[in-house]
C-alpha cells in the first residue's frame, strides 16, 4: 500500500517536472528523449549478455563499431542505404559474434569471473587496432538527407530523426521481454541466468544457451551498428565509450532487469539535456550521470538492508 | 625446497632492481620506471581484490593522488618531494570518506560506483579551471623532481613499488591475509566468526588507495606537469588489472609477473613493429588469459607440483 | 608485400651510397603512430629524408630517420626520447602532435639538449610552460603555431576580410567549443582577441565531441541559434564536422558564415551536399597545388610514393622539419648543438605550406615558426584559401547559404 502510494507520487513528481521543463524549453525533452533511445538502444543487448552468460562484455561498443564499419563499406560499395543493411549487419554480426563466442569466450566459462572481463578487453584492443591499421584513424561518415529531418511546431523547430533509436529501444525491451518468457528458448536462457547450474541439472545445455543468447545480443549491436552510421561519424575508437555507458545503464536498472534500462537511460537523457540547457550548468552534464549512478545504486542498497 | 627457490629468485630480483642504475643505460632505465609504476598499481588492486572487492576505480585514486602533489606544489608551495606523502595522505582520505558509503555494496555493484567516483573526479577537476588548470592541465614551474636525473626518477619509481610490495607482504603474513580471505571465501561465516568485515574493508581500502595516490604524486613529479586526461587515463584501471589477471591473482608475485609480461611486451612490440603494435597486445591477452586462466604464476605453480595444483 | 619488397631494395641501394660517403646523420622521429596524423606525418618525414639522400645528402653525409611511437602517452613518449637518444644516438629529434605527451617529452629532450624540431603541440599553457624561457629552451624550434597565435591570425584574417569585402560584416561571433583540451584553449583564444574591444561580440558553449563519445549538439546549436551570431565557429574533431551540420539544419540554424576549426576533416567531406560554402581555418590545402610549385611538388611527390592524398596538414609540417633541419646542417656543417642553433635561427625556408619560415620568440620561447593560418572556404568540393591573399586560391562565397 505504502509502495503504491510512494509510486504514485513519484509517478506524478516527474510528470509535473516533465510539464515544467516543456513550458521552459520543450527542445530539452525532445532531445532528451532521442539521446535516451540511443543510449537504451545500445545497453540493453549488454544487458542480455550481463543478465544471462553474466559476462560483463568490455567489446561491446567494439562489436557496434565493426558492424557499423562493414555497414559503411557495404553500402559505399552498392550504393544501399543503411537503413536497408540493418537486417544483414544483425545477421552478420551476430554470426560473427558467435565465432568470436566459440573460439574464446566459451573457453574462459569455467574460469574465474574476472577472466571473461579481461578477455573482452584484449578482444576490444585487439578489433580497436585491427580497423585502425586497415582504415587508419580517420572518420567516416555518410550523408543522408534524412536524418536532418524535423517538424515546425509554431516558431520552434523539433529533430526528429533519432525517434528511430527510441523506437528500436523499445522494440528491443519489448522483444526481449517477449522471447524470454514466451519462448522455450528464451524460458530456457532464462533460467539459465538465474541457475546455471540448475538449469544444467534439468538438462538445459547451457554453453549452448551461452553462444545463442551472446549472438542474439550481437544480432542487436549490429543492427544498431547501421543505424547508428545514419547519425554519427564512425572511427576506430568510437564504441568504446559506449561501452562504458552501456555498463553503467545496466548497473543502474539492475541486473537482468531489462525493461529499466529503458527508464534509466531516459532518466539520464533528460537530466543531460537539462543542465545542458543552463549556462552556468553545461560544463557539470557529464556528472549528472555519474552522479545517478551512484545515488541509484547506493539507494536501492539501502533499502535493501532495511527489508 | 619451493620455498627457498623463491627466496633465491626474489632476492636476485631485489638486486638487479638495486644494481640496474649502474648497469644500464637511460632508456631500461625509463622502461623499467614505466614498468614499476603499473606493477605496484597492479599489486595494490589485487591487495583488495584478496577480500573479493573488485575494484574500477585505480585511475581515480591515481589522478586524485596526482592533482594533490601538483596542486600542493604550486597553490600551497609544498616542496616536491613533500607533495608526495601528502598525495598519499589525500587519496587516503577521500578513500576513508566514500569507503564509509560505498564498502558496502558488493560485486558489480560496487565496481560500478568506484567506476563512477573516478569518473565524477576527472569532472570536477577538468571544470575547475582556475584552481586545477582545467582540460589544459598544469605545469609545476619548477619542472621535474630531481632536476630530471634519470637515477633519481628511477630511485623514486622503486620507493613507490618497495611500498607496495611491503604493503602487499605485511597484507600476506599479517590478520589482513586471514581476514581478507574469510571475507572472499564466506562473508556470512566470517562475520559469524567474529570477524568485522567493514572494518578490514575499510582499512584495506584506505592503504590501497594511499598507495595509489603516493604512485600519482610519484608520476606527476616525474614528468613535471599534469591534465585531466593523462593522468585520470582509464589505462590507469585496465592495465593493472590486466597485469594482475594475467600474471596471477590473490598474491603478490602474480602482478609482478603480469606486469613485466606486458610492460616489456608493449616495449619490445614497438620495436618490431611501430605500425600496428597494439594489434598483436590485445592478441596476447586474449592468449594468455585463454590458455593460462590462473595466470602466470598459477601455471608455474601447476607445472612445479602438478599434483597439488590439480586440487587447488 | 610489395612495399616490404621496396623497401628491400632501396634499403639495398642505400648500403653501398652510405659506405662511399662515409656515415650518417641519423634523426629521431616521434609520432603517435596509429593516429592520422603521426602515420602521414611520419611518412611524409621519411618522403623528404629519401629526396634529400638522392640529392646527396647533407654534407656527403646520408641522413637517416629512425621513427619511434608515443601512443600519445607522456611516458611512453619520454621512454621514446630516450630510446633514440641513448640506442640509436640520433643527433637530432623531429616529431610530436598531441600537447599530452610532447609534454612528457621535455624533461627527457632538455638532458639530451639536442636541437628538436617540433611538428605539433599547440598548448602554451602546459608545452610552451614546460618548455620555459630562452636560453633554457633555445633547443627547441616549434614550427606549428601556439593557439594564442592561431587566435590571433583569425583576428587578423577577419579584420583584412571585412576590409577587402565590404559586403561581409561581422558584428556577433559564437563559438561552439569541444570541452576537452583543444576547445578550451580555442575559447580562451577567442574571447581574448575578439571580445576585448567593442567591435565584437562574442558568446560560446562547449559540447562534447563524437570524438570522445558525445556526438548530439542540440543544446549548444540551440545556444547558438538563440545568440544570431554572423559569424558561427566551432572547434572540434573530424567526428563531428558532418553530424554538426545535418543537427544544424534540423533545426534550421543559418548563420551567415559556418565555420570549423578541426585539426583535419572526414574522408570525402567535399562530395557532400552540406559542405557547401562552409569555411575552416587550416594551413593547406591541395588548391594550393595550382598557385604554389613547392606545395605541388610535395604532393605529387607524396602521392606517387603513397598513392593516398596527405589528409592533414601534420604531413607537411613533418616534411618541413626535415628539411629545415638538413638546411640547418649543412649551413652549419655539424648537428653540435650550439652551432646548429645558430644555423637554424637564420632559417628562411619557402615551405609548401604557403609561406616562409623564419624563426621569432613567442610569448616565452625564443624559436616559434609558423604563426599564422590560413581561413579556407569548401567550394565545389574543394578547400579553397581565403586569406592570407598572396596564399589565396579564390575569393569568399558569402553568406553560407539558407538550407534547403
Amino acid at each position: 500500500m505504502a509502495m503504491k502510494r510512494r509510486a504514485t507520487i513519484l509517478a506524478a513528481l516527474s510528470a509535473a517536472a516533465t510539464i515544467l521543463i516543456l513550458l521552459w524549453k520543450p527542445s530539452v525533452i525532445n532531445n532528451g528523449i532521442q539521446q535516451a533511445g540511443l543510449y537504451a538502444a545500445i545497453a540493453i543487448p549488454m544487458g542480455l549478455v550481463l543478465g544471462i552468460v553474466h559476462i560483463v562484455n568490455l567489446a561491446h561498443g567494439e562489436f557496434m563499431m565493426v558492424a557499423a564499419y562493414a555497414t559503411y563499406f557495404a553500402c559505399r560499395a552498392t550504393g544501399m542505404d543503411p537503413l536497408l543493411a540493418v537486417l544483414p549487419s544483425a545477421a552478420v554480426t551476430a554470426a560473427f559474434g558467435w565465432v568470436v563466442f566459440k573460439l574464446t569466450i566459451k573457453r574462459a566459462l569455467k574460469a574465474p569471473e574476472l577472466n571473461q572481463l579481461i578477455l573482452t578487453f584484449g578482444i576490444a584492443i585487439a578489433l580497436t587496432q585491427a580497423v585502425n591499421i586497415l582504415f587508419t584513424s580517420q572518420t567516416f561518415k555518410l550523408q543522408l538527407d534524412y536524418v536532418s529531418a524535423s517538424i515546425d511546431i509554431g516558431e520552434d523547430t523539433f529533430p526528429v530523426w533519432s525517434y528511430v533509436f527510441v523506437a528500436f529501444a523499445i522494440l528491443y525491451a519489448a522483444g526481449l521481454k517477449l522471447f524470454l518468457t514466451r519462448t522455450t528458448i528464451g524460458k530456457a536462457a532464462l533460467a539459465v541466468g538465474q541457475n546455471p547450474k540448475g538449469a544444467a541439472i534439468v538438462g538445459i545445455d547451457v554453453n549452448r544457451v551461452y553462444g545463442l543468447v551472446f549472438a542474439l545480443a550481437l544480432a542487436l549491436v549490429g543492427a544498431m551498428g547501421a543505424l547508428f552510421l545514419t547519425k554519427q561519424s564512425i572511427f576506430p575508437s568510437v564504441g568504446s565509450p559506449y561501452t562504458m555507458k552501456s555498463f553503467c545503464l545496466v548497473a543502474v536498472a539492475g541486473i537482468g532487469n531489462i525493461p529499466g534500462i529503458l527508464g534509466a537511460s531516459l532518466l539520464l537523457g533528460i537530466s543531460e539535456q537539462v543542465l545542458r540547457g543552463f549556462r552556468d550548468t553545461r560544463a557539470w552534464a557529464d556528472i549528472v550521470f555519474f552522479v545517478l549512478i551512484i545515488a541509484v545504486i547506493l539507494g536501492r542498497s539501502i533499502k535493501w538492508r532495511k527489508s | 625446497m619451493n620455498r627457498n627457490l623463491a627466496r633465491v629468485v626474489a632476492t636476485l630480483l631485489g638486486a638487479l632492481a638495486v644494481v640496474l642504475p649502474a648497469l644500464a643505460g637511460a632508456y631500461p632505465l625509463q622502461v623499467a620506471r614505466n614498468v614499476m609504476l603499473y606493477m605496484a598499481l597492479a599489486i595494490t588492486w589485487d591487495m583488495l581484490l584478496r577480500s573479493g572487492q573488485i575494484s574500477f576505480g585505480i585511475a581515480g585514486l591515481f589522478g586524485l593522488g596526482a592533482y594533490a602533489s601538483i596542486l600542493g606544489v604550486i597553490r600551497a608551495g609544498m616542496p616536491a618531494w613533500a607533495s608526495i606523502p601528502f598525495a598519499a595522505a589525500f587519496s587516503a582520505l577521500a578513500a576513508l570518506l566514500i569507503g564509509y558509503l560505498i564498502l558496502r555494496l558488493r560485486g558489480m555493484y560496487f565496481s560500478i560506483v568506484t567506476l563512477a567516483l573516478a569518473e565524477i573526479f576527472r569532472i570536477v577537476i577538468h571544470n575547475l579551471h582556475d584552481f586545477t588548470g582545467g582540460p589544459e592541465g598544469i605545469v609545476a614551474p619548477a619542472g621535474v623532481i630531481f632536476g630530471g636525473s634519470a637515477s633519481g626518477l628511477y630511485w623514486l619509481a622503486l620507493v613507490g613499488l618497495a611500498v607496495a610490495l611491503g604493503a602487499s607482504i605485511w597484507f600476506e603474513k599479517s590478520k589482513f591475509h586471514f581476514a581478507l580471505t574469510a571475507i572472499r571465501d564466506n562473508e556470512i561465516a566470517a562475520s559469524s566468526s567474529g570477524v568485522d568485515i567493514f572494518r578490514w574493508l575499510l582499512a584495506t581500502f584506505v592503504i590501497t588507495s594511499g598507495i595509489q595516490g603516493l604512485l600519482g604524486g610519484i608520476f606527476v613529479q616525474s614528468y613535471g606537469f599534469a591534465t585531466p586526461d593523462s593522468v585520470f587515463s582509464a589505462d590507469f584501471t585496465l592495465l593493472p588489472l590486466a597485469m594482475a589477471l594475467l600474471g596471477g591473482i590473490h598474491g603478490t608475485v602474480g602482478p609482478i609477473m603480469g606486469a613485466v609480461l606486458l610492460g616489456v611486451a608493449s616495449e619490445w612490440l614497438k620495436l618490431q613493429m611501430p605500425y600496428g603494435h597494439l594489434v598483436v597486445y590485445g592478441i596476447i591477452i586474449i592468449i594468455v588469459i585463454l590458455f593460462m586462466p590462473r595466470g602466470l604464476y598459477g601455471l608455474a605453480r601447476k607445472m612445479a607440483r602438478p599434483a597439488e595444483g590439480r586440487a587447488e | 608485400m610489395r612495399k616490404a619488397l621496396a623497401l628491400l631494395a632501396i634499403a639495398l641501394i642505400a648500403i653501398p651510397a652510405f659506405a662511399q660517403t662515409g656515415g650518417t646523420i641519423k634523426i629521431g622521429g616521434i609520432w603517435t603512430l596509429s593516429d592520422i596524423t603521426g602515420k602521414q606525418g611520419s611518412a611524409a618525414a621519411l618522403l623528404a629524408v629519401e629526396e634529400i639522400n638522392k640529392a646527396g645528402g647533407v654534407n656527403g653525409k646520408m641522413l637517416e630517420l629512425i621513427i619511434a611511437d608515443d601512443e600519445g602517452k607522456a611516458d611512453k613518449a619520454a621512454a621514446a626520447v630516450e630510446k633514440l637518444a641513448t640506442v640509436d644516438k640520433v643527433e637530432a629529434f623531429i616529431g610530436g602532435m598531441a600537447s599530452g605527451a610532447e609534454v612528457g617529452k621535455i624533461p627527457a629532450y632538455a638532458k639530451y639538449n639536442k636541437v628538436v624540431v617540433a611538428t605539433g603541440a599547440a598548448s602554451s599553457a602546459i608545452v610552451e610552460k614546460a618548455l620555459g624561457p630562452s636560453p633554457g629552451s633555445d633547443y627547441y624550434f616549434h614550427l606549428h603555431p601556439w593557439d594564442y597565435n592561431q587566435g590571433a591570425s583569425y583576428a587578423e584574417g577577419w579584420d583584412a576580410i571585412q576590409k577587402k569585402y565590404p559586403s561581409i560584416k561581422i558584428k556577433k561571433i559564437f563559438l561552439a567549443y569541444e570541452e576537452g583540451a583543444f576547445g578550451k584553449s580555442s575559447w580562451d583564444a577567442t574571447k581574448l582577441l575578439f571580445g576585448s574591444d567593442k567591435r565584437y561580440t562574442v558568446d560560446g558553449a562547449p559540447f562534447k565531441s563524437a570524438l570522445l563519445g558525445g556526438g548530439d549538439y542540440s543544446a549548444v546549436l540551440e545556444a547558438a541559434k538563440d545568440f544570431k551570431p554572423d559569424l558561427f565557429l566551432w572547434a572540434g574533431y573530424d567526428a563531428d564536422a558532418l553530424p554538426m551540420l545535418e543537427q544544424s539544419k534540423a533545426i534550421k540554424f543559418t548563420p551567415k558564415i559556418y565555420l570549423g576549426a578541426p585539426p583535419g576533416w572526414p574522408i570525402g567531406f567535399g562530395s557532400s551536399k552540406l559542405s557547401k560554402n562552409v569555411m575552416l581555418y587550416g594551413m593547406w590545402s591541395p588548391s594550393m597545388n595550382d598557385t604554389n610549385p613547392a606545395s605541388k611538388k610535395f604532393y605529387d611527390a607524396y602521392v606517387k610514393k603513397y598513392r593516398e592524398e596527405p589528409a592533414t596538414y601534420f604531413a607537411l609540417l613533418a616534411y618541413d622539419a626535415v628539411m629545415i633541419l638538413a638546411d640547418g646542417i649543412r649551413v652549419a656543417g655539424t648537428t653540435e648543438t650550439a652551432a646548429l642553433v645558430k644555423a637554424l635561427e637564420a632559417t628562411k625556408y619557402a615551405s609548401p605550406l604557403g609561406e616562409t619560415i623564419t624563426f621569432k620568440p613567442s610569448n616565452i620561447i625564443k624559436h616559434q615558426g609558423i604563426t599564422r593560418q590560413k581561413i579556407l572556404q569548401w567550394q565545389n568540393g574543394f578547400q579553397e584559401v581565403l586569406w592570407p591573399f598572396e596564399a589565396a586560391t579564390a575569393a569568399p562565397v558569402f553568406p553560407f547559404p539558407a538550407w534547403k
